[in-house]
């Protein structure tokens, strides 16, 4: 399973839990399955937020990007740029 | 002058410095910006705005504009589909042009097109706008204290589920580890509290564009932006239209920065043209793009910094509030993020963006990160002084490497801060004295640099050149470090190809050339067609010789066939492949798109001579050195022109620039005598040593160099200041009037 970061802004939705193994093939999977364990958490992952695989920032709202077995994903604010 | 990583002679063409392709054009005055385009028939668009900070709009009477001399359409909101508030388009359109409510001084709440621009002006000024005048918030402190009015009613706090109106537009915490711990092993603490004003990006192209709406529905726009497949998308739902209603053709830019990832005209000359029936250009004068688009924001961070006698970084805890102005935005976020230098093994951010009623802030060159910087490079080097450290040996102590993570959590890439930090530690510049009774200064600088979508088609010619054509405007040097890329690839001589940006009909989806991301993502897409025209060209070369495909290698530019019965025989040039094209299965050409991951982060280093009249304020700068990680340079003069505009920006920021409005929100400044931006005799030449650590998600290596350069400079030249004066600036701008006060306060 990969192993998932929040930011601390997540864990209002997640009783402060900032890190969790979770079952995903996909980016998109991943965030499904967080929506089901916490409520209201799915729109700021999928809209609000960037995601990085592996220390590599996913191009902005991928969410078919393939999620290895031992991936590290953490959910990061948006970013943009100039 | 140039450190790298890879000896240059690595590529024959990646790295070398042509003369650019659209150099020619802009030098003499031919290249066409949206401003230089003339229709038949064309009418001349002018805009009606508030005059207000905030005001209800109660009624707007457009009779008497419409019966005036030459005007022949006018538009106000009621002629745009209503956008619900959370729809993530809405503050745009409605920073396009006003609905209800008028939400600053300058913001768009009608227009008019009359056959000259005179009586455009005039009918403008005859358009009867009835306001409630609303309470104002105008400031970062205004907005956020006890029973502040609200600035805009349709705000509501990102991602809380708050359904009441609010002046917060997001909040986010950032935080690991135990600040209480880390301050508590902490031998000095420094605290300091940081404001900036909002800036412009002070690009030298005012916002222009020509519509036309043909007989069939369908308009054409002509326009200067930093991505056309983005004004199109945005026009397109501004207006409630399908993407292909519109096509959009990209002018020259004259500069963006950042400024010009919105867009502000086109719905409204669409409209106009569609009711007049004929082709309408609006051009906005400078005091428009002053009053009427997106500033960077103004900013008020907190920030408490602790670090060991041996010189380690052991917490950091502040709060970073951000203006949007008058829209809901990430700023704040984006500024705390930004905070990605330094191994804080304990970190505590609180990012607070709020709304106020000033102009819609927009990107600009790595948003949010100087104002960031200003704060955190200023309190390090006070560390720095107070434990009588070398700045550069601390930062070089706590810099991040592989595996470090940024404010986010999220393990840094392959990054080259150690080695642009030793590149400012080894250069000329610092092991030369300080100049007499000057001082000397040190900051740095991080910015992400993102990937998105590109495309780009590659055709050969019948006579061997080629055409690069891709989506992404043209505002750094792109076309030259596209074609270079080519040139690389195909071993085909650089001006023999002609790099070009296509409309939205003529090339695949691109996004906005922002984010530093067009060398690096669009020319990905540049090297993936090149690689498959290679592929086919061995194709081609395998039918004219007679043997199998896989015979058939790329060497140099040109086929050569290994293995019997043509080993030995002299390779095919991609002239002789394209001349026989017809006869070997016709035109050669290649597509590739891509939506790119791996973007490689940038770090910048800076150091500043400068000398303080401590009569009058005025800082002088006496030489200023930048170096930054490109990760690979395609074209080193049009990185080290980025490092140096970057600079330039970061410096007038630092020290003149500022918006300044009166009590009932009116800017006071818009013109540039009056927002004073620094110009080439204000400045010593910028030196610039290029650091090369390749980024390996980029076939060159590329990371993106447009932004980062702006994040240094207000940091270093604080530094500098108080090394000369011994006085720290907090508040910016660092300006006579603001620095002699500060000294005299000593």
């Amino acid at each position: 399973m990969a192993t998932v970061h929040l930011q601390a802004n997540h864990a209002a939705f997640t009783d402060g839990v900032r890190e969790l193994e979770v079952d995903g093939a996909t980016v998109g999977a991943v965030i499904d399955e967080l929506a089901t364990r916490f409520e209201g958490l799915g729109p700021l992952l999928r809209e609000g937020s960037s995601v990085a695989i592996d220390g590599e920032l996913q191009p902005k709202g991928t969410i078919y990007a393939a999620v290895g077995p031992d991936a590290d994903v953490h959910f990061l604010a948006p970013i943009a740029g100039g | 002058m140039t450190a790298t990583e890879n000896p240059p002679s690595k590529y024959k063409y990646v790295g070398t410095r042509p003369v650019r392709h659209d150099g020619l054009d802009k030098v003499t005055g031919k290249a066409r910006f949206a401003a230089d385009l003339d229709l038949t028939g064309q009418l001349r668009g002018a805009i009606v705005r508030s005059p207000h900070a905030h005001a209800r709009i109660v009624s707007i009477d457009t009779s008497a504009a419409e019966a005036m001399p030459g005007v022949k359409s006018v538009v106000t909101g009621a002629d745009f589909p209503a956008i619900d508030p959370s729809d993530s388009a809405h503050d745009e359109a409605v920073n396009n042009i006003a609905r209800d409510e008028a939400l600053y001084v300058g913001h768009a709440v009608a227009a008019v097109a009359a056959t000259t621009m005179e009586e455009a002006r005039a009918a403008a000024a005859a358009v009867e706008v009835e306001y409630e005048v609303l309470p104002a918030v105008l400031s970062i402190d205004e907005a956020i204290a006890e029973g502040a009015p609200i600035a805009n009613s349709t705000n509501r706090t990102l991602f809380t589920g708050d359904t009441e109106p609010s002046n917060i537009a997001s909040v986010g915490p950032f935080q690991r580890g135990d600040v209480d711990a880390g301050f508590a092993a902490a031998d000095v603490i420094v605290e300091r509290t940081f404001t900036t004003k909002a800036v412009h990006q002070g690009y030298i192209e005012p916002h222009a564009c020509v519509a036309d709406v043909g007989q069939d529905g369908k308009a054409t726009i002509w326009a200067s932006s930093q991505g056309h497949f983005a004004v199109r998308s945005k026009t397109a739902k501004i207006l409630g239209w399908g993407t292909d209603k519109i096509k959009v053709t990209p002018a020259e830019i004259g500069g963006g920065f950042g400024g010009k990832t919105t867009i502000y005209l086109e719905p409204i000359a669409v409209r106009l043209s569609q009711k007049a029936g004929r082709p309408v250009k609006i051009v906005m004068t400078r005091e428009e793009v002053l009053r009427a688009t997106g500033p960077a924001p103004a900013s008020k961070i907190h920030m408490k910094m602790g670090a060991t006698k041996d010189g380690e970084l052991t917490t950091i805890q502040g709060t970073l509030h951000y203006s949007n102005g008058s829209a809901k935005g990430y700023a704040a976020l984006t500024g705390a993020m930004s905070i990605a230098s330094y191994k804080f093994p304990n970190l505590d951010l609180m990012a607070i963006g709020t709304v106020d009623n000033t102009p819609k802030s927009a990107a600009y060159r790595a948003p949010s990160a100087p104002q960031a910087a200003f704060a955190i490079e200023t309190l390090i080097d006070e560390v720095a002084d107070q434990l009588e450290m070398d700045p550069i040996e601390l930062r070089l102590k706590n810099a991040v490497v592989e595996g470090d993570p940024t404010a986010m959590g999220a393990p840094h890439p392959k990054i080259g801060f150690i080695e642009t930090l030793e590149a400012i530690k080894n250069s000329e510049h610092y092991n030369s004295p300080v100049p007499e009774g000057a001082g000397r200064g040190f900051g740095t600088g991080f910015w992400f640099n993102i990937g998105e979508q590109s495309s780009a088609t590659v055709n050969l010619n019948e006579d061997g050149t080629a055409t690069v054509i891709t989506g992404s405007p043209d505002i750094g040097g792109s076309r030259a470090s596209m074609a270079l890329m080519a040139a690389e690839e195909l071993g085909l001589d650089v001006h023999r190809i002609t790099p070009i940006v296509a409309d939205t009909e003529s090339v695949g989806f691109t996004d906005i050339t922002e984010g530093s991301r067009a060398t690096f993502a669009t020319g990905m897409a540049v090297v993936n067609a090149c690689r498959d025209l290679i592929e086919q060209m061995k194709e081609r070369a395998a039918v004219m010789r007679g043997v199998a495909a896989d015979q058939v290698a790329w060497i140099d530019g040109a086929a050569v066939i290994e293995g019997p019965p043509s080993e030995g025989a002299d390779p095919v040039s991609i002239a002789e492949i394209t001349a026989a094209a017809k006869m070997t299965g016709g035109p050669l050409t290649a597509t590739a798109s891509l939506n790119a991951a791996g973007a490689g982060p940038s770090f910048a280093a800076h150091l500043a001579d400068v000398r303080v009249d401590e009569e009058t304020g005025q800082v002088e700068i006496l030489r200023y050195t930048a170096a930054q990680d490109a990760g690979t340079a395609i074209h080193p003069s049009y990185v080290e022109g980025q490092m140096q505009g970057g600079s330039a920006q970061g410096i007038g920021w630092a020290l003149n620039e500022e918006y300044i409005f009166s009590a009932d929100g009116v800017m006071q400044n818009a013109g540039f005598l009056d927002y004073r931006m620094p110009v080439a005799s204000d400045l010593p030449m910028i030196e610039t040593i290029i650091v090369e650590v390749p980024n390996p998600s980029h076939p060159y290596g590329v990371r993106g160099v447009g932004e980062t350069g702006i994040v240094p400079p207000i940091g270093t030249l604080a530094n500098a200041i108080a090394d000369q004066t011994g006085v720290r600036m907090t508040n910016l701008p660092m300006s006579p009037p603001n620095v002699l006060k500060a000294l005299n306060e000593r």
